[in-house]
């Protein structure tokens, strides 16, 4: 457990070593914060009769949202294995006294926790996301979309890192570890563009439901309902690719 | 406390170790040598357990290398060639981090931090960042993560190239201190070196064992000349 507890602080420090940790993190809060005053917040705070609010529902279910997602979860994971590579560190990690399914828990645990710390501050948003009334403590908005969406959030973050640490330890650049993982989770995103082009009754409309993102957050997550589909699709393809890195670590050791 | 048993690699079609067997008894230093692309560095990570050969067995302290991994690692302490570390770490952050991979105690990793870096002439630099240190001051840190645990064996590869000539001397002084309470196998092209540190050599030569005794049965073998002469005509082309 110690060798285990040492690599998540590692990594996780690390992210604050570099700039790109404060890069992400800053790019991902200006971002959300304008959608915010953008949707929710314009929506919520104008005069004049105020109908049933999702506000959740224009926040995360917009397609916007997850295309610049899409983007910064592959700078946090680029580095992880592909930077050791390259500098030879790896030698030294996969020589210590830790099995390979330790440092690739370590490194994937590290990302997890430096992606919530990416998504604490917008916990300041949830008082008007769920029209909390100060003076009462009453909430005018179901609180329940908030809790689902965080859920949905976590589980869909731990997929997408998963595959940044997978690809991440197949190559050593970490620009070329990027730019893949970049294209498998924009595949999960742009998939959503092909839906106003499909028959809604067609086997292919309902495949590209089950994969994508957007469509899952839009319909399920921001108005607070847990399917167990995407669930078990988040949490299949993050098993998978956890799997599959352990693996390439181990393949290391045959070649050279 | 080392045994290395007809151990081979290949990479790819490419034998970098062929059927290589020698044994290192405890206590023992012995001085792993051979050209460059002989073969050392690839049976030294075999040994501490980074890459995996294609035949052979290879034991530490009892434990067979490729079964037991973890034991053998918890028993070795590994300095690759050329050193390489997390550049953005401090001396002192480092060696706690990999006092923590290697499963010791709070309190053990401070005493032991304590010992090495006083050990290996680390205590002025141990709040700098290792990206800011001179090749000479990275050498001596990798050598502490070495000793971190206190491994019954050390497993060195060129732990002086790219020092200077006093830097060598205050090494391989260390080497020599350490050989007493470790078993010790350490590559190196410093000829004079092995003379002075190592009880007996290894000379490996385009993946084979060339030479394998202790320093004084080797040179009688070969008439008594010296080291260098003996590796250049094991090793090298004729009238060179």
């Amino acid at each position: 457990m110690r060798p285990l507890l040492s690599l998540v602080r590692r990594e996780f420090a690390a992210y604050f070593f570099s700039l790109i940790g404060f890069v992400a993190i800053t790019v991902f809060l200006i971002f959300t914060g304008l959608l915010f005053a953008f949707y929710p917040l314009a929506g919520l705070t104008d005069s004049g009769p105020q109908g049933v609010e999702d506000p959740m529902q224009s926040l995360i279910g917009h397609e916007l949202f997850w295309l610049v997602f899409a983007f910064i979860l592959p700078l946090l994971t680029m580095r992880l294995l592909a930077e050791e590579r390259a500098t030879g560190t790896l030698e030294m990690l996969l020589t210590a006294p830790i099995r390979d399914w330790q440092v690739v828990a370590g490194k994937y645990l590290g990302a997890v926790l430096f992606y919530l710390v990416m998504w604490l501050p917008t916990l300041a948003y949830v008082p008007i996301l769920v029209g909390l009334d100060f003076e009462t403590g009453e909430t005018k908005i179901d609180p329940a979309p908030v809790v689902t969406t965080a859920v949905g959030v976590v589980l869909v973050g731990g997929m997408f890192l998963a595959i940044g640490l997978f690809v991440s330890s197949l190559v050593r650049s970490q620009l070329v570890a990027a730019l893949i993982a970049l294209v498998f989770s924009l595949a999960f995103v742009v998939i959503d563009f092909l839906q106003p082009f499909l028959d809604p009754n067609a086997g292919v409309a309902k495949v590209v439901n089950y994969l994508s993102v957007p469509e899952h957050f839009r319909r399920d997550f921001t108005r607070g309902v847990i399917d167990t589909r995407h669930v078990v699709l988040y949490l299949s393809v993050t098993a998978f690719s956890l799997f599959l890195t352990v693996r390439s670590l181990e393949a290391r050791r045959l070649r050279a | 406390m080392i045994e290395v048993d007809q151990l081979t690699k290949y990479y790819g079609e490419y034998p970098a170790v062929r059927n290589v067997s020698f044994e290192v008894p405890k206590g023992r230093v012995v001085g792993f040598l051979g050209p460059n692309g002989a073969g050392k560095s690839t049976t030294m990570r075999i040994l501490a357990g980074f890459l995996t050969a294609t035949g052979g067995k290879a034991r530490i302290a009892g434990f067979d290398v490729f079964k037991d991994p973890i034991e053998v690692r918890r028993r070795i302490g590994y300095m690759p060639e050329s050193c390489p570390l997390y550049g953005e770490m401090r001396v002192e952050e480092y060696l706690r981090f990999r006092g923590g991979l290697k499963d010791l105690s709070w309190s053990t990793r401070r005493k032991r931090i304590e010992y090495v870096l006083s050990k290996c002439w680390l205590t002025d630099v141990r709040r700098q960042l290792i990206g800011t240190l001179s090749k000479g001051y990275r050498q001596r840190v990798g050598l502490a993560d070495a000793l971190l645990a206190d491994p019954p064996v050390l497993i060195l590869d060129e732990p002086t190239a790219g020092l200077d000539p006093t830097q060598i001397r205050e090494t391989r002084k260390l080497i020599r201190e350490l050989g007493n309470q470790h078993t010790m196998l350490l590559s190196t092209h410093i000829l004079s070196e092995v003379e002075m540190t190592c009880d007996s050599v290894v000379i490996i030569d385009q993946g084979k064992v060339a030479e394998d005794g202790t320093l004084a049965a080797v040179r009688q073998k070969h008439k008594n000349q010296s080291l260098e002469e003996i590796f250049v005509r094991l090793t090298g082309q004729e009238g060179i």
